[in-house]
């Protein structure tokens, strides 16, 4: 286990948090019906929000907080119009979509403008934690990372917690699996989506935000670059389980530093074709986790308590 | 006597049709009003600017139907699959294959006449295009894989693609930008109008928009994309293939994206440029949701929507305001079209 493992693997450690949190907030929601598939526009406006407000006020934890604030907003509407109004989820979600990737361009000019340098924002903290981050190997990859890291790994291990280890949990899935049923049995479906849409999107905001936080220090336009759209393609590959999620997001996060590693070094591969390499093995990924996995029941479907039907 | 009173009738139902729309771009545009009065820009200057720009000059005009064919066609697109209840994400993607192609032909046969060239060449654009929409649609058909995914997945493997081609295949040195050298005369599009430049591109695109309109209302396979789109079981249980009319719809839709690279290609830049797509994909799906999926409105909420566009980009020039307040608008009419589905229900 030499240095270049080290490194390899502190930068997979980094860059799993987006895709854990989009995916994570991709589960939540899914496991009481709702799909979002607005997550490449909701992480651009957190990315965008979180980036003006840290830049603005100087404080990468209100960014933070506006970003999964402004996330959380994306969330309502879409539980508004596909639980309330029962809108078709993709529809809806296709426009949030495109309202996000607007959004957060127009956000970005009307407060920045166009510049010849870049305004930068200094990037997340490093937390050594004491004592563990001593350890050889182990302790620089995962006891010193930022913040977020902590809290995307500890997110992940209370989602599996509470899904499948609490009574609310075994409601929330009763939900995603057959909302008629669990009506029936006196659960609150309309709150519960609600709740998990609103959160999940909150999640996408906070991935968004960590982009410019971390990795770049600055807000370009469609700077999520896909990221939005692997991380649904994660939550099927992690067959909408937290645990699974968490470990899935593993290998999207080391094939991304992979590609970028590439990039740099060259291999006698034009850099095009490594850039492609993280959607390519998306794609892979996909003829088998689609095989594999059996997403909740009522995934996609709203729910109408008068007519006891599905929609 | 019945003759004349069914007219009326049909303009009844028109009006009530069109209502909503028109209350949905009214109330849009009242509140991007707010918006920029709060920012303190002139919004009636703002809304003349916007809504009339395109018929203020020829050139205008000319720049507003140039921008309508691609965007045409990007939305039709979206709205066969969609007629089937399939979402074709991958416009962008299959617009920049179908440019390669188009340019590869008129780059590599650059020589030939024209009346074998630039067919050639729009060919090969509707061929690539419908070749990458064909491997989605393939693991679909073959795997159940949610179209969704992999048709977005395609594009940004486009964009690698198209960047290669522009500086590793015909690279044009001179260049700033990753750009390929220019495609045989012959490949150009002819122009309707030489001053200000209106490209045939356009009338390809609404001669597609017609087809698309005959096939999906006139034809066996438009009957069984409707039926499937209606009640995939039901139409299944009727004997209709519902898989494999998922897979042709989103082969066709491929087709028409990439047709619409050809034209961007042969029509406008006569070159292949990386980065040429903008935001086509987007305004495409944005034209088709609007349309509720309907063939039929596309052309006419595509003309609308062409005209937001070209009135953004004034708006910016003269005003100072950004142009996603376009999009911004463009987005509420969709929220305010969605919305007033709610309100009929009711």
């Amino acid at each position: 286990m030499d240095g270049g493992f080290v490194l390899f693997a502190r930068l997979v450690m980094l860059t799993l948090v987006p895709y854990v949190l989009a995916a994570q907030g991709t589960m939540l929601g899914g496991r009481t019906g709702v799909f979002n598939v607005a997550q490449e526009g909701i992480m651009l406006v957190g990315a965008s929000v979180g980036f003006l407000v840290a830049y603005a006020w100087g404080s990468i934890g209100y960014g933070l907080a506006l970003a999964a604030l402004t996330g959380a907003l994306f969330g309502l509407v879409l539980a508004s119009f596909t639980t309330t109004l029962r809108l078709n989820q993709f529809v809806v979600g296709l426009a949030l979509f495109f309202i996000g990737v607007a959004l957060s361009t127009l956000l970005y000019k009307l407060t920045i403008g166009v510049t010849l340098t870049p305004p930068r924002i200094p990037t997340l903290p490093e937390i050594h934690l004491p004592g563990l981050g001593d350890i050889p190997v182990l302790g620089p990859i995962l006891f010193r990372q930022n913040v977020l890291v902590y809290a995307a790994v500890v997110l992940s291990l209370l989602f599996w917690y509470g899904l499948y280890r609490t009574r609310l949990g075994q409601n929330l899935r009763a939900v995603g699996e057959n909302p008629m049923a669990a009506d029936s049995l006196g659960v609150n479906v309309a709150l519960m989506r609600y709740a998990t849409t609103i959160l999940g999107a909150a999640l996408m905001g906070l991935a968004g935000a960590y982009l410019p936080m971390v990795f770049t220090g600055t807000f370009t336009e469609g700077m999520v670059r896909g990221r939005g759209w692997l991380a649904i393609v994660l939550t099927f590959f992690g067959g909408w389980r937290p645990d699974w999620i968490l470990a899935g997001s593993l290998f999207f996060a080391a094939v991304e530093v992979l590609s970028f590693r590439v990039q740099v070094t060259g291999v006698g591969i034009a850099y095009q074709f490594v850039l492609m390499l993280p959607y390519v093995a998306t794609i892979f990924v996909m003829v088998f986790a689609f095989q594999r996995v059996r997403a909740p029941a009522a995934l996609g479907q709203n729910y109408d308590r008068e007519s006891r039907t599905m929609a | 006597m019945a003759e004349r009173a069914a007219l009326p009738r049909v303009v009844a139902r028109l009006l009530a049709r069109a209502l909503p729309y028109a209350l949905a771009v009214a109330a849009a545009f009242a509140a991007a009003g707010v918006f920029l009065a709060a920012l303190g820009f002139d919004v009636g200057r703002a809304y003349a600017t916007i809504l009339l720009t395109s018929f203020r000059t020829p050139f205008s005009f000319a720049q507003t139907l140039v921008k309508f064919a691609p965007l045409l066609l990007q939305a039709l697109a979206f709205t066969l699959p969609l007629t089937a209840r399939k979402f074709n994400i991958g416009g962008e993607g299959q617009l920049i294959v179908g440019a390669i192609g188009a340019a590869a032909v008129g780059i590599a046969l650059a020589d030939l006449h024209a009346a074998f060239l630039l067919p050639a060449a729009v060919a090969a654009g509707i061929l690539f295009g419908a070749l990458w929409a064909a491997l989605p649609a393939w693991l679909l058909y073959r795997f159940g894989i949610n179209e969704i995914l992999t048709t977005v997945l395609m594009n940004f493997v486009s964009f690698g693609l198209i960047d290669y081609v522009a500086t590793e295949i015909w690279p044009d040195r001179a260049a700033g930008h990753p750009t390929t050298v220019a495609v045989g005369a012959g490949a150009w599009m002819p122009l309707l109008v030489v001053r200000p430049p209106v490209h045939a591109g356009v009338l390809l695109a609404l001669g597609a928009a017609v087809l698309v309109h005959f096939y999906v209302r006139r034809t066996v396979g438009g009957y069984e994309l409707v039926a499937t789109g209606a009640n995939p079981r039901a139409a299944s249980v009727y004997g209709i293939a519902v898989r494999r009319v998922f897979l042709s719809s989103l082969v066709l839709g491929g087709a028409l994206a990439g047709l619409s690279g050809a034209i961007e290609v042969s029509g406008v830049h006569h070159r292949l440029i990386e980065g040429m797509q903008s935001n086509f994909l987007l305004l495409g799906i944005i034209v088709g949701l609007i349309a509720k999926g309907n063939n039929a409105a596309v052309p006419f909420v595509a003309f609308f929507i062409a005209v937001l566009d070209v009135g953004a980009s004034a708006l910016q020039r003269t005003m100072g305001v950004p142009v996603e307040i376009g999009f911004i608008v463009q987005a509420l009419v969709l929220i305010f079209v969605l919305l007033s589905d709610v309100v009929r229900r009711r």
